[in-house]
């Protein structure tokens, strides 16, 4: 047991942990070559260049808003057609689970110009919402997915017991299912913010440059020798994701029975 | 019940079909472009312009986002807003709302050249023709130049108005070469006698390529026999077949003995700023300067130039066919093209790119401001630059080397 967790701790430090150091450092530091004979030089100058740039925080600002409509879409949909998927059966199954997968299988980007074209008929193109729900397509697949594993592993004896007793379907979804899907939220939160931070592609085509999100300023540097502000960059772009999965996680607190870390209910 | 959902459908269609009609009515280009220049810049007033470019220097973002934006709210009441996009996706971006009929688009101007405006113009992305009638346009630049003329082989026609130029040339470790190479057949011998110290991006990456264009114009016995002829592979067999001699023999000395490429110019950089090889390229004669400065290249960087000659193009900002500010677009093409935004372009510290105007077309006092802009060391003197500038060939020649040159030498 002791040598397992040895390991554990060993292989997360090489490979997680180190990593995420190593960045930091080159984001503290000036480029370092090799034999150049100069050892560590600590500056701010990556993070002077990111943080004058005007329309930084404004593409943060776009990054959060579009992320946290991509989330609570793929939350809805992904928990209303999970439920189905696991609790209904009927005929075709198979085929619609398939179906709901086949966005992943075909590439985003050949959906996203005939999409366009919709979605400037629609007058959708140049919006937030056009952009959210392009950004819908690369990550609903894996939410339905998602959802719909953890629904059958509850099994249909725990969601009986809540109609059992009489409660409505929102109250049945908020005593009952979401407190015991939790680890699934989790998933589909990081999952999907992740997804929807790094469309570079979509993002600009249906954004048409209106909507800036932070890929868009990001993976034009990917062409700069100075790993510096690279590094600098990609510290940045951690943080989002990060910073939206503790508000989630703080939501989750207000679900009933949630155990409050504060609170010793030993 | 369907019944029911048939009728929503319906009343879904229409209203999706109805937000589509309802654009505004298009100002026509050609309208604007008739009247008079003070006329514009009135109707510009006030307006925001939107300029969509490639985002991925920050040299060239903060010279349009604190030098020009803050002087055009001044002086012209615009507002300046950067957009960074890639241009391939701004065409992209361009041709769906054709496709569409989307009129009345996001974009005021465009900042391009070559195959891009080759393009644009074929499928009709573009305003219309307004170069000539810019003042600053007519006062400062050699209206005649045929660099302005054609872009990469393609007619301008006055639908793009040039702002900058660049010359492509070679970069190396002072500390490491005392003398660089002055001919392509020097540079070879020097190879062979330091193996594993150069390497160039491959075909498909755009400084990889300039370098083919480069050794095919050494290896023809007039350059001009390249550059002023449209692609014919059968007339320049003669010359490719030592263009591939010249990089076959080169190759084992290469660096990892020329087994692989680096795929973007940013890897060869990343190469040179380790001092794994000693020499790196690049299109633009000064942008050594800035790496310096940001400590990625090593403070003994120099460039040089080679026989026959160095490739320069110029690049353009340009008016899309939607524009919904055509104005806002032509009085802002207007001023980046102003002595005054040219020279702080020039300077250093911002960008340092050369600029398109015609010093002797200028007042005597400005001239001398442009002359004594001290561009950094690691630049060539403006006389070597011009005295070794040769066009762009066409735009042709740039596939054919990129499907020759993976037969030719990647699979030997």
């Amino acid at each position: 047991m002791n040598v397992k967790k040895l390991i554990f701790i060993l292989v997360a430090l090489l490979l997680f942990v180190m990593p995420v150091l190593l960045l930091l450092l080159q984001s503290f530091s000036s480029p370092w070559r090799f034999q150049s004979g100069e050892s560590f030089h600590f500056q701010l100058t990556s993070f002077q260049v990111l943080w004058p740039a005007s329309n930084l925080w404004e593409a943060t600002f776009w990054s959060v808003v579009v992320g946290a409509g991509v989330l609570l879409l793929n939350m809805v949909v992904g928990i209303a057609a999970g439920k189905a998927l696991s609790t209904l059966s009927f005929k075709g199954k198979p085929l619609l689970e398939v179906l709901f997968l086949s966005p992943v299988l075909i590439p985003v980007l050949a959906v996203a110009m005939g999409l366009h074209l919709f979605m400037i008929q629609a007058g959708l193109a140049d919006t937030v919402l056009g952009v959210i729900l392009i950004h819908l397509v690369p990550t609903i697949p894996y939410s339905i997915r998602i959802f719909h594993n953890s629904y059958a592993q509850l099994g249909n004896r725990m969601l009986e017991q809540p109609i059992v007793l009489g409660a409505a379907p929102l109250q049945q979804l908020f005593t009952v299912e979401l407190p015991l899907m939790k680890p699934a939220i989790r998933s589909v939160t990081f999952l999907t913010i992740v997804i929807s931070l790094s469309q570079y592609a979509i993002t600009s085509i249906i954004g048409g440059g209106r909507i800036v999100t932070l890929p868009m300023i990001f993976f034009p540097f990917l062409d700069t020798a100075n790993t510096s502000v690279m590094a600098a960059f990609a510290v940045w772009f951690a943080m989002i994701p990060l910073a939206m999965y503790i508000i989630v996680e703080g939501l989750l607190l207000l679900l009933p029975y949630s155990r409050m870390p504060w609170r010793n209910t030993r | 019940m369907s019944k029911k959902w048939l009728l929503l459908s319906v009343i879904l269609t229409a209203f999706l079909a109805a937000c589509g009609n309802t654009q505004s009515n298009e100002s026509d280009f050609s309208e604007v472009t008739e009247q008079s220049w003070s006329d514009i810049e009135n109707a510009a007033d006030g307006t925001t312009v939107r300029l969509f470019m490639w985002g991925g220097d920050e040299g060239i973002n903060q010279y349009i986002d604190e030098w020009a934006a803050p002087r055009l709210k001044e002086n012209y009441g615009i507002t300046l807003e950067r957009v960074p996009m890639e241009t391939a996706e701004i065409l992209q971006k361009l041709q769906t709302e054709k496709q569409a009929g989307k009129k009345d688009g996001t974009i005021d101007i465009i900042w391009l050249n070559g195959e891009n405006f080759k393009n644009a113009k074929e499928n009709e992305l573009l305003a219309g023709s307004f170069v000539d009638m810019l003042p600053n346009f007519q006062e400062y630049y050699d209206t005649d130049d045929p660099a302005f003329q054609t872009d990469f082989g393609t007619a301008t026609e006055g639908m793009e108005a040039p702002w900058g130029k660049v010359q492509f040339v070679f970069h190396y470790d002072q500390s490491k070469i005392e003398t660089p190479p002055s001919s392509f057949e020097e540079l070879k011998n020097w190879v062979e006698k330091n193996p594993g110290e150069f390497i160039y991006p491959n075909a498909e990456d755009f400084t990889g390529n300039a370098f083919l264009r480069h050794v095919l114009y050494a290896q023809d016995e007039q350059p001009s026999d390249i550059y002023e002829q449209p692609l014919d592979e059968e007339d320049i067999s003669g010359t490719a077949d030592k263009l591939w001699n010249y990089l076959n023999e080169m190759k084992p000395n290469l660096w990892r003995n020329g087994e692989h490429y680096p795929n973007t110019l940013t890897e060869l950089d990343r190469l040179y700023s380790q001092g794994e090889v000693s020499m790196t390229m690049g299109y633009n004669e000064a942008r050594a300067e800035s790496l310096i400065d940001e400590g990625v290249f090593p403070e003994t960087t120099r460039s040089f130039v080679m026989e026959p000659g160095s490739i320069g193009n110029t690049h353009f900002l340009s008016i899309p066919f939607n524009s919904p500010n055509s104005e806002g677009a032509l009085t802002t093409i207007n001023f980046m093209l102003s002595p005054e935004a040219q020279l702080a372009k020039l300077k250093p510290n911002y960008w340092g790119e050369n600029t398109p105007i015609s010093l002797d077309k200028l007042p005597k006092e400005m001239r001398e401001k442009f002359e004594s802009v001290e561009r950094g060391e690691s630049v060539l003197s403006q006389q070597k630059l011009e005295e070794s500038f040769l066009p762009e060939s066409e735009a042709g020649y740039v596939e054919w080397i990129q499907d020759q040159w993976f037969n030719e030498v990647v699979q030997q």
